[in-house]
């Protein structure tokens, strides 16, 4: 069975649920690998919120596209190439540095996105993202009192770091190549690169970060399925049992 | 007798509390450490057989419950990790004496989790057979350990049932489903058992533990409670428990059960179960390939205080 996503609202939906979902996943990983308890918890609270916030956002892409296809459906039938996430969100746990950056552009992200859609007139999308915007504050929060720790507090720590930036900086660009399905469901999408690079610029500097340019590689854009080897391997993963056994139940 | 101890006595005589500040006899001290620090432990390296499928959980739904009941395990190693400091030994200790191997945890955690059954078998057996031991510590007489297993027994409860939801699922789902329930259910039935510990009479800790009111019911007490109250779940999912032998008995008022395996169990405690070298390699890798990350904590608290001040 082949899904496909007809509908423009439905589209630009997908494009959320699938980067929180994929980035959930990815910080499921970390489960029990934390540096300590209270940071190995306190990653899994927000793998909850994000894999929370995809199953809603996946509702919305059901409600909307009206095919008697779930939830599920979309997160568990859909092949790489069906999928619709940032690159960014793909990037793997190399280091501890690695997982809160990829967090942090993530959730400084999220949150402009999410500001501009507290007036969406996609149904539903106005009153989640009310909800989200609270939760995305304790995640932005969490991602960014710890780019500072690593930045200021040791050598290697910001070493670290620094790599994890120059690293995940590659995968920034892509997201700011609107396309018309984004310009027609997002009031100001300038806004939200202006935003963006004025919030991370800052954070950068205070943490003594170089910040790398931005600078595009070419890699063909996520908004037409296009992906890093890393996906096919997390949903290879995720997606193994509803697969092997098409007609159980869970 | 000295006045310290005949004070700590009227305590436990009275079924009274005995709290942090108050004198205690060094081997009730040394005692409630150990087993406190073998709970906390086990909580913690429980996160790892349930976390094996927290990548693969079968949908939306069934993923943030895995992933909110691991939190709750963590949750309750903060708990008990801060237990056993109120008695004068830090987290820092506690983890070396885990990666010594001077400290234990629960041998069942050493059993690998083979399919998405045996994360409701789990739930259902393993928390359900820790939920028994745990309720009769709620009255267990040093406060700290007492309160916290008051707010851990309400978590757990949670967490039986959960399990129990995902066993019924799967009972009840496709023949492929109901293999891998009954396969759950026999690679832990016997396991959860043994979690009770060695019967009364060959137990090392018990006998001064009872006398001390940290432990309130034997363990086959409480291994028995148990297992009369699951064998008929069993039923009600329609899956075999794997002992021909267990069968309601009229005159004792009980189910009889085989005789364990305790050579297994043996094996098991002392390091040679199916998973004990993986479980604690990846407990320490997991604390020594981070130790930069807590180091830059530490640093990053003492320059920005400093700029405080």
């Amino acid at each position: 069975m082949r899904i496909t996503i007809d509908n423009d609202a439905a589209k630009f939906v997908v494009r959320l649920a699938d980067t929180e979902m994929i980035l959930g996943q990815r910080l499921c990983e970390m489960c029990s690998n934390g540096p300590f308890l209270e940071e190995d918890i306190a990653l899994s609270n927000v793998a909850l919120d994000l894999i929370g916030r995809a199953e809603q956002l996946y509702k919305i892409v059901s409600e909307i596209e009206n095919k008697g296809l779930s939830a599920d459906d979309y997160a568990y039938r859909r092949n790489e190439r069906e999928y619709f996430c940032l690159k960014l969100v793909e990037q793997p746990n190399t280091d501890f540095a690695w997982t809160i950056t990829r967090s942090y552009l993530h959730d400084v992200y999220a949150n402009e996105v999410f500001k501009q859609l507290l007036k969406s007139d996609i149904p539903n999308l106005a009153g989640l993202s009310e909800k989200v915007l609270i939760e995305i504050r304790y995640n932005l929060t969490h991602a960014r009192d710890w780019m500072l720790r690593l930045g200021i507090g040791t050598e290697e720590s910001n070493s670290r770091v620094q790599g994890a930036v120059d690293q995940m900086f590659r995968y920034v660009p892509e997201i700011f190549h609107w396309d018309v399905v984004d310009n027609k469901y997002l009031s100001d999408t300038a806004a939200i690169e202006k935003s963006w690079k004025s919030e991370v610029s800052a954070l950068l500097k205070e943490a003594n970060i170089k910040e790398p340019e931005l600078m595009d590689v070419v890699m063909r854009d996520y908004r037409e399925g296009f992906h890093s080897e890393f996906l096919g391997h997390i949903l290879t993963e995720m997606q193994f049992l509803p697969r092997a056994y098409p007609d159980a139940k869970w | 007798m000295d006045k310290y101890q005949a004070a700590f006595d009227a305590i436990i005589e009275k079924d009274d509390r005995v709290e942090p500040r108050d004198w205690m006899p060094d081997d009730y001290r040394n005692n409630l450490i150990r087993q406190i620090s073998q709970h906390a432990h086990s909580e913690v390296i429980g996160m790892q057989p349930e976390g094996n499928w927290l990548l693969r959980a079968p949908s939306l739904r069934s993923k943030q419950v895995l992933l909110a009941k691991i939190q709750d395990e963590g949750g309750h190693g903060l708990y008990l990790y801060s237990v056993a400091e109120t008695l004068g030994v830090s987290r820092e200790e506690m983890i070396d004496q885990l990666h010594e191997g001077k400290a234990k945890y629960s041998s069942i955690f050493n059993y690998p989790a083979l399919n998405w059954a045996d994360i409701g078998a789990i739930g259902w057996l393993v928390d359900g057979a820790a939920i028994v031991n745990q309720v009769s510590l709620q009255r267990t007489s040093y406060g700290p350990y007492s309160r916290g297993m008051i707010r851990i027994c309400k978590e757990e409860s949670f967490h039986q049932r959960q399990g129990y939801e995902i066993m019924l699922h799967m009972a009840k789902g496709t023949p492929e489903q109901k293999e891998m329930a009954q396969d759950a259910l026999n690679r832990f039935w016997f396991p959860s058992l043994m979690m009770f510990g060695p019967h009364d009479a060959d137990s090392a800790h018990s006998s001064k533990a009872m006398q001390w009111k940290i432990k309130r019911e034997s363990n086959d007490t409480l291994r028995q409670k148990f297992i009369d109250k699951t064998v008929p779940q069993a039923e009600f999912l329609g899956l075999t428990v794997p002992d021909p032998n267990c069968k309601w008995n009229e005159e004792t008022g009980h189910y009889d059960h085989s005789p364990f395996d305790w050579d297994e169990f043996w094996a098991v405690v002392n390091g040679n179960g199916p998973c004990n070298k993986e479980r604690l390699d990846h407990h320490k890798k997991a604390h020594n390939d981070n130790a930069w990350v807590r180091e830059a904590a530490v640093a990053y608290a003492k320059k920005t205080e400093s700029t405080l001040v």
